[in-house]
Parts: structure tokens; sequence; C-alpha cells
């Protein structure tokens, strides 16, 4: 099954209700935002209504919210150590 | 004629917007960029749609009539038909929105 990647290119700022409408229909609420919706005749027609407005792609797979997050955020490039627990071993009783 | 209380547009009409008569080099070429980039999005659900062996009236009305980047004249990508403009042509960039809608197709006969 495979899904079409929308992204929301243009604002809909000043466009007729309808169009507005679609947007919020297929989840587009802000510019920029990244929705995955299945392929069907269905929604390729709310694409096709807003074709000038968006950027679309053929994927395989859709993306959780996390999983999208994570896809677009940069390795830090360092890394966190975790307070381990200590043992002292005269006693026997963690600290 | 001059002075501080001369009669321009701007003081007797209060707001004057002045759209020049032609599109730039630049606005040309973004304007290029759009129409393919609004091809690239047919392209794209045709293909998805025709892979499940579907097919959308709208696609394939938009196909039929439509003509993409390459085809189209340039008369036709940067005028639009306008009749009570002279020679019946105004720049594309006096529709409104023009950078957010579709203007591919004369009226027929022109």
């Amino acid at each position: 099954m495979s899904f079409f990647r929308i992204t929301l290119h243009r604002s809909s700022i000043g466009l007729p209700e309808r169009t507005r409408g679609v947007l919020n229909a297929l989840g587009l609420r802000r510019r920029g935002r990244t929705v995955f919706h299945p392929v069907s005749p269905q929604f390729a027609g709310m694409i096709f209504k807003v074709k000038e407005l968006v950027r679309v792609e053929e994927v395989d797979k859709a993306l959780t919210k996390r999983e999208f997050k994570a896809s677009r955020t940069p390795d830090p490039g360092f890394y966190v150590e975790k307070a381990r627990t200590r043992v002292d071993m005269g006693a026997g009783r963690q600290t | 004629m001059f002075g501080p209380f001369r009669i321009t547009n701007p003081l007797s009409g209060g707001l004057l917007w002045k759209i020049p008569w032609r599109l730039s080099k630049f606005q040309k070429r973004r304007h290029r960029e759009r129409l393919r980039a609004v091809d690239g999005v047919v392209a794209t659900i045709d293909a998805a749609l025709a892979k499940q062996g579907q097919v959308l009236p709208a696609v394939e009305r938009w196909k039929a009539e439509m003509p993409t980047e390459a085809e189209m004249l340039p008369k036709d990508k940067y005028t639009l038909f306008d009749r009570k403009a002279k020679r019946y042509r105004k720049g594309i960039h006096k529709l409104p929105k023009w950078t957010r809608v579709s203007q591919r197709v004369n009226p027929p006969g022109f």
C-alpha cells in the first residue's frame, strides 16, 4: 500500500473557502505541514483541488508523527551519559 | 504643479498601487517553475492512481484540456485574455492570486 506524502508549500490566505476547507480536510493547517494519506481516488481528488499549493510524493510507508520528527532531526553530535545506580561493594547497600 | 498640496494620484485618491505592465525575467522564471511544479503534482497523482488501476475524471480532463508548461506558448504563459484590454491581452500578473491559481488556456476563438 502506498501513500501520498503531502506538504503544504503555499499558504491559503485569501483563497476561497472551498479551497481552505479541502486543506483542512487533508489536515494541512499550516504552511510546511506534512501529512500522509493512502493513495485512493478520494485523496487524489482532494490533492488535485489544491495542486497549486502543495508538494506531493508517493511513498511506500506513512511515517508517524514521531518517526517524521526523527527523520528531520539532525544528529546532535553528543550524547548524555545516563546516571547509573552505584553499589557499595563493602556494605552492599545502594546509595 | 509643485509643492506640498500638488494634486497627485496618491494624494487625491489615497492609495495607489502600481502594477508594472510586464513581468520581469525573474518573475517569468519563477512563474515557469510554478507551472512545472503543478505539472509535477498532476503527474504524481496520475502515476500513483495508475499503479492501482484507478482513474480520476478530473485528472483525465486536465490532461486532455490543459497544456503542460513545455507545450504552452509564451503568449499564454505570461499573458491572459482580457476583453477590455487593448489587443485583448494583459499580463498574467494582473490576475488576482496569480501565483496560486492555474490560468493556462484562452476562451474559444482567442
